[in-house]
C-alpha cells in the first residue's frame, strides 16, 4: 500500500498536539534531549514526509531511525496516535527510497531464510567457541569494523552451539492427559540465542497438559523488518507463518517471546496486513496467539507443588513489548510467585526500557548502551540473584549489562527458572 | 551576516555538540504546542543548546552585536508560539539545562538552572519533605523556566496561587548580554522588598525582556495529607453554584476543576479504569493539609456539594485520588477523543474570568460552539475562574480551520467582555497578541517602553506579546 494511503499515517498525524507527553517518556530523548529525537517530532517529520515537505532521503531516515520502537509514547499518547507504526510507515517508505544492498541481503533475504541463519550462527558459535572472536579483539581486528560495530560486538559473548530447533521435535506429547493442543511460535531469539528458552518451553507445555507443535518452516515474526523499513517482507513472513498454523488447527499459539507476541497481535496484523486479504485469518490468528506467562498463569492456572530448598531474589523487567504494546505486567510476576523459593523484589522503574530492542543495541550503541546503563542502576540496587525478563532481547541486552556493571546475577526467562525446579521433581507420566 | 555564517561562528562559539544547524533538525523547532505554529510553522536560523550562563551569555552578545534575534525556548509545550522563531533568529533551547543546583532545606528554596521538569523537580524536593507548589497540568513534561517565563499555574493556584510569588530571584542574560541578578546579589531571604522588583517584572515576560539562567524559588513543607471530593451534577449551572457555596461554608481547597460532558467522555475513552460518571459536569474539589482537617473540609464539602449535585464521592484513598487527578489532568490532550476524525486544537484555550460568570461563559462557550458547528470540550480551573476549552476539529480541512479562527476569536472577545482576560496562564506569545491593546488599552504602549528598556534592538523573542 502507498505510503501516504496506509491508515494511520491517513488518519493519525493530525491528531498530535504536540503536547509533549512523549518527550519525557521516551528513552532515546532521555539520553539526546533534541527534539528529533522525541516522538512528536517523528510524527512531525512523518508529517513532513507525507506534505512532500522534505525529501524522502537517508539524512530523514536517521532521524526517524533514532527511535528503538518501544511503544513507550504510543501507550501513553492521550491523543490514541500509533507513533512506532507511523515511523514504521515512513520507515518502509525511506527505505523504498533509498535502497541500500546490505540491508536488502540481512532483511529480504538472510533473515527470511531460517535455515540459512541457523547455518550463519552455528558457524558463529563455533568460531566463538575457537576463540577468534578474542583473537580478533586481541589483534585490533575488531577495532577496524565500521562505527559502533567494534563495541556492539561485545554484546554477543556467548552465540549457543545448537538453535532450538536443531534440538526439539517437532511434535512434543501432553504428560498425563491433553488440555491444550498448543502451536509454539519459536522466534529467532529463542531459537538462536537462547535456546534453554525454548527447551524450558516445550518442558514446562508439556508437563501442564499440553501437546506443543513447533510448525515445520516457521519463519521470523517480521518485527526486525518492520523496524528496518521491511514493511513488504514482514507481509510476506505473516503470511507464511499464518498459513503454517492453519494447518496445525491448535487451540492457542504461544510464544516466550514479548517482541513476537507484540507483533501477532490482532491490531499489529492489522497494521502489517493492510491492502491484502488476510486481515479476517489474520483476526482469527491473533485470538490464538498468547505470550508464554499469560497461559500459564490465566488458562492453565498451574500450581507448582514442588518441593524445593533454594531460595531465589528475583526482580523482573518488562519487555516494552510486553508492558507497552499489550499492557502484560501482571501475569510474569504471577508467575514468579508460583515458583517456590521465589521472592519476588520490584526495582524502581522496572517498565523502562532496556535500551536492547533487537538490533538497536548494534545500529545504535552508545544511545543504547547509556538507556542500558539506568537500566541495570535499578536492577542491581535490589541486591537480587536472579534478573527475570520475558524476551530473548532483553536478556541478552541485560546479560550485557550484568558485564558491564560487574553484578554477576542470573539473568533468564520466568519459564527457564519453573522447569529448573520442576527438574528436581519428575512429573508422573 | 547571512546565515551561512551565523551557524559557524555559533558553531566555533558552543562546539558542533551544542549547535544544530542541519535544515532537517532545525525544522524540529518550528512548532510548540500552539494550534498558530501548526498553521504557520516557523524555522530559526540555528539552534543552540547551551549549559551553561557563560554559553547563553555568549550567544546574546553575539546576537546583540549583529542584531540577530534570540528566542528562548524551553520544552516547547506552550501553547501560543512564545518559544517559536516566528520573527525569524536563534532558538536557545535551555531543556537540556538540568541541574537542581542545590536545594536549601534550612531556608526552604531550592535554586534550579531553567530546564528541569517541574515534576522532577518536586520529586527531589519531596525528599526533603518539600514541595514547589504549582502544579500544571504539564507537570511531568514543562520546564521550571517556561513556568517562569509564563507565569504559570494549574490545578492547585486556587489556595497557592501561581509561580509568580514563589520566585525569589533570578538570573538573567539581558538582551545586551549583561548578567543580571534580581532579588538581591546574595540574598537567600524570603521576604524582600528592596528596590524595583525586577524579579516579579520578569516573571511572566515570556522572554521578550531576557533568558533566566538560574532561578531561586521558596518552597513550602508537603502537606501531610490530601483528599478529593468528587461532586456529579445533572445541571452545568449547579457546577459553579457550588463552587461559591463551598467557599461560603469557609473551605479553600486548594484546587477545584470542572469538567464537561464531553470532557469526561474523552477521559473516560482514553482511561476507562477512571470511570467518571456521565453528567452534564463534574467538579473534583482537592483539599489538602493535616488528616483531620483535610477529613473536616472533606465533609464540609460532601454536605454543601450534595445539595445540589446527583452524587458525591470523597476519597482518601491514594489510588483513587491519583486516577480522579490524573483524570483532570489528561484532559487537555484527551480532549480530540470526542470525535473519531479530529484533534483538540490550543487556540482560545485559556480565558479567565470572574468567578461569578464562570457559568455564563461555559453556557456562552458552548452557543459558540453550535453556532460555528464545532465541538468544544470545557474543563478548568474553575476554582479560580480559568476556563479551558478545547475547540475539537479536523485540522486538515481548510473549511473547519477557517470556522475555528472565528470561534477562537469569539472565545477571546468574549472573556474582554465579560470582565476577563484572554489568557489566564498559558500567556499571550504570538498567539494573542492582537488583543492587547484591546484588553489593556494605552497601558501597552508603557509596556513597550518597558521592553526598549532592556532590549534596545529588538532582538529579544520580537513578535511576541503586542
Amino acid at each position: 500500500m502507498e505510503f501516504r494511503e496506509l491508515p494511520p499515517v491517513k488518519e493519525q498525524i493530525m491528531k498530535c498536539v504536540r503536547c509533549g507527553k512523549c518527550r519525557e517518556l521516551c528513552p532515546v530523548f532521555g539520553e539526546i534531549g533534541i527534539e528529533n529525537a522525541s516522538p512528536r517530532g517523528h510524527v512531525f517529520m512523518v508529517q513532513m514526509l507525507r506534505d512532500g515537505k522534505v525529501e524522502p532521503t537517508s539524512e530523514v531516515y536517521e532521524r526517524l531511525g533514532q527511535c528503538l520502537m518501544c511503544e513507550t509514547c504510543s501507550a501513553n499518547c492521550p491523543s490514541g496516535i500509533d507513533v512506532h507504526e507511523l515511523n514504521a510507515a515512513a520507515r518502509a517508505y525511506l527505505t523504498q527510497n533509498n535502497p541500500n544492498r546490505g540491508k536488502d541481503f540481512l532483511y529480504g533475504n538472510f533473515w527470511t531464510k531460517p535455515e540459512l541463519m541457523k547455518q550463519s550462527i552455528k558457524l558463529a558459535s563455533l568460531a566463538q567457541r575457537m576463540g577468534l572472536q578474542k583473537l580478533a579483539r586481541n589483534i585490533g581486528l575488531t577495532r577496524l569494523l565500521p562505527g559502533d560495530l567494534k563495541d556492539a560486538e561485545k554484546i554477543l559473548e556467548h552465540i549457543p552451539p545448537r538453535s532450538a530447533r536443531s534440538t526439539l521435535p517437532a511434535f512434543t506429547p501432553a504428560q498425563g492427559g491433553t488440555k491444550y493442543r498448543v502451536g509454539y511460535f519459536l522466534g529467532c531469539g529463542t531459537d538462536f540465542l537462547s535456546p534453554e528458552i525454548a527447551q524450558a518451553t516445550v518442558n514446562v507445555l508439556s508437563r501442564n497438559g499440553c501437546e506443543v507443535y513447533i510448525p515445520e518452516g516457521l519463519k521470523c515474526c517480521g518485527l526486525p523488518h518492520i523496524a528496518n523499513g521491511k514493511l513488504d517482507v514482514a507481509q510476506q513472513l505473516t503470511i507464511h507463518n499464518i498459513n503454517l498454523f492453519k494447518k496445525l488447527n491448535v487451540d492457542y499459539i504461544i510464544t516466550d517471546c514479548g517482541s513476537c507476541s507484540a507483533t501477532l497481535t490482532e491490531k499489529n496484523l492489522h497494521f502489517v496486513l493492510q491492502g491484502t486479504t488476510y486481515q479476517e485469518e489474520a483476526a482469527d490468528f491473533a485470538a490464538r496467539v498468547m505470550d508464554l506467562t499469560v497461559f500459564l498463569v490465566d488458562v492453565l492456572d498451574i500450581q507448582v507443588d514442588v518441593h524445593t530448598d533454594r531460595k531465589w531474589r528475583v526482580t523482573y523487567h518488562d519487555p516494552c513489548h510486553l508492558v507497552n504494546a499489550q499492557g502484560i505486567t501482571a501475569q510474569p510476576r504471577e508467575l514468579l510467585r508460583r515458583i517456590p523459593g521465589v521472592e519476588l523484589v520490584e526495582m524502581p522503574q522496572a517498565a523502562s526500557c532496556c535500551g536492547g530492542s533487537g538490533t538497536y543495541s548494534v545500529t545504535h550503541h552508545q544511545v543504547s548502551m547509556q538507556i542500558l546503563d539506568k537500566k541495570m542502576s535499578n536492577a542491581v540496587s535490589t541486591g537480587a540473584d536472579i534478573l527475570a525478563t520475558c524476551c530473548p532481547s532483553c536478556i541478552m541486552q541485560l546479560n550485557f549489562g550484568c558485564r558491564r556493571s560487574n553484578w554477576d546475577a542470573e539473568v533468564l526467562h520466568p519459564v527457564v527458572l519453573l522447569d529448573r525446579v520442576y527438574q528436581q521433581a519428575p512429573a508422573a507420566v | 551576516m547571512n546565515n551561512l555564517d551565523i551557524k559557524k561562528e555559533l558553531v566555533k562559539m558552543l562546539g558542533p555538540d551544542k549547535v544544530l544547524t542541519n535544515d532537517l533538525d532545525l525544522m524540529y523547532y518550528s512548532y510548540d504546542s500552539s494550534f498558530l505554529t501548526k498553521l504557520q510553522p516557523a524555522t530559526p536560523t540555528a539552534v543552540v543548546l547551551p549549559v551553561s550562563t557563560a554559553a547563553v551569555q555568549q550567544v546574546v552578545r553575539f546576537a546583540y552585536e549583529n542584531g540577530i534575534n534570540i528566542i528562548p525556548r524551553g520544552a516547547g509545550t506552550g501553547e501560543t508560539g512564545g518559544c517559536v522563531a516566528t520573527e525569524g533568529g536563534i532558538v536557545i533551547d535551555l531543556s537540556r539545562w538540568r541541574e537542581i543546583v542545590e536545594i536549601d532545606v534550612n531556608n526552604m528554596q531550592v535554586m534550579v538552572r531553567p530546564g528541569v521538569i517541574h515534576a522532577d523537580l518536586n520529586d527531589e524536593l519531596a525528599k526533603f519533605n518539600l514541595f514547589f507548589p504549582p502544579d500544571p497540568g504539564s507537570s511531568k513534561m514543562c520546564t521550571v523556566g517556561g513556568m517562569v517565563a509564563n507565569n504559570a499555574s494549574g490545578l492547585r493556584a486556587v489556595k497557592y496561587w501561581t509561580t509568580e510569588p514563589y520566585v525569589l530571584g533570578l538570573e538573567v542574560v539581558t538582551p545586551t548580554g549583561d548578567v543580571i541578578i534580581t532579588g538581591g546579589q546574595q540574598a537567600r531571604c524570603i521576604k524582600n522588598v528592596s528596590g524595583l522588583n525586577l524579579t516579579k517584572l520578569m516573571v511572566g515576560s515570556e522572554g521578550v525582556l531576557g533568558i533566566v539562567t538560574l532561578i531561586r524559588l521558596r518552597c513550602f513543607p508537603r502537606p501531610m495529607a490530601r483528599g478529593i471530593a468528587m461532586a456529579v451534577f445533572d445541571h452545568l449551572d449547579d457546577a459553579p453554584a457550588t463552587v461559591l457555596d463551598v467557599y461560603q461554608a469557609g473551605v479553600l481547597p486548594s484546587g477545584i476543576e470542572i469538567l464537561d460532558g464531553s470532557a469526561i467522555k474523552a477521559v473516560n475513552d482514553f482511561k476507562p479504569q477512571i470511570n467518571l460518571p456521565d453528567a452534564e459536569a463534574i467538579l473534583l474539589f482537592e483539599v489538602d493539609g493535616n488528616p483531620p482537617g483535610v477529613e473536616f473540609e472533606g465533609q464540609i464539602i460532601k454536605e454543601v456539594a450534595g445539595r445540589r449535585a446527583r452524587q458525591v464521592e470523597w476519597s482518601t484513598d491514594k489510588k483513587r485520588m491519583a486516577e480522579l487527578w490524573e483524570g483532570r489532568s489528561i484532559t487537555a490532550t484527551a480532549a480530540a477523543r470526542v470525535r473519531s476524525d479530529g484533534s483538540r486544537i490550543f487556540a482560545g484555550e485559556d480565558i479567565s474570568v470572574p468567578i461569578s460568570k464562570v457559568a455564563e461563559v461555559l453556557r456562552a462557550i458552548r452557543a459558540l460552539g453550535d453556532k460555528y458547528g464545532i465541538k468544544v470540550v470545557n474543563y478548568g480551573h474553575i476554582g479560580d475562574g480559568n476556563v479551558h476549552c478545547a475547540p475539537v476539529i479536523n485540522p486538515e480541512q481548510p473549511h473547519e480551520v477557517e470556522l475555528v479562527q472565528k470561534l477562537v476569536d469569539d472565545i477571546h472577545l468574549l472573556a474582554i467582555e465579560m470582565n476577563g482576560s484572554t489568557t489566564g496562564e498559558h500567556g499571550v506569545g504570538a498567539a494573542r497578541r492582537g488583543y492587547a491593546v484591546l484588553e489593556h488599552g494605552p497601558a501597552v504602549e508603557y509596556m513597550k517602553k518597558v521592553k526598549a528598556a532592556f532590549d534596545p534592538k529588538g532582538i529579544m523573542n520580537p513578535g511576541k506579546l503586542f
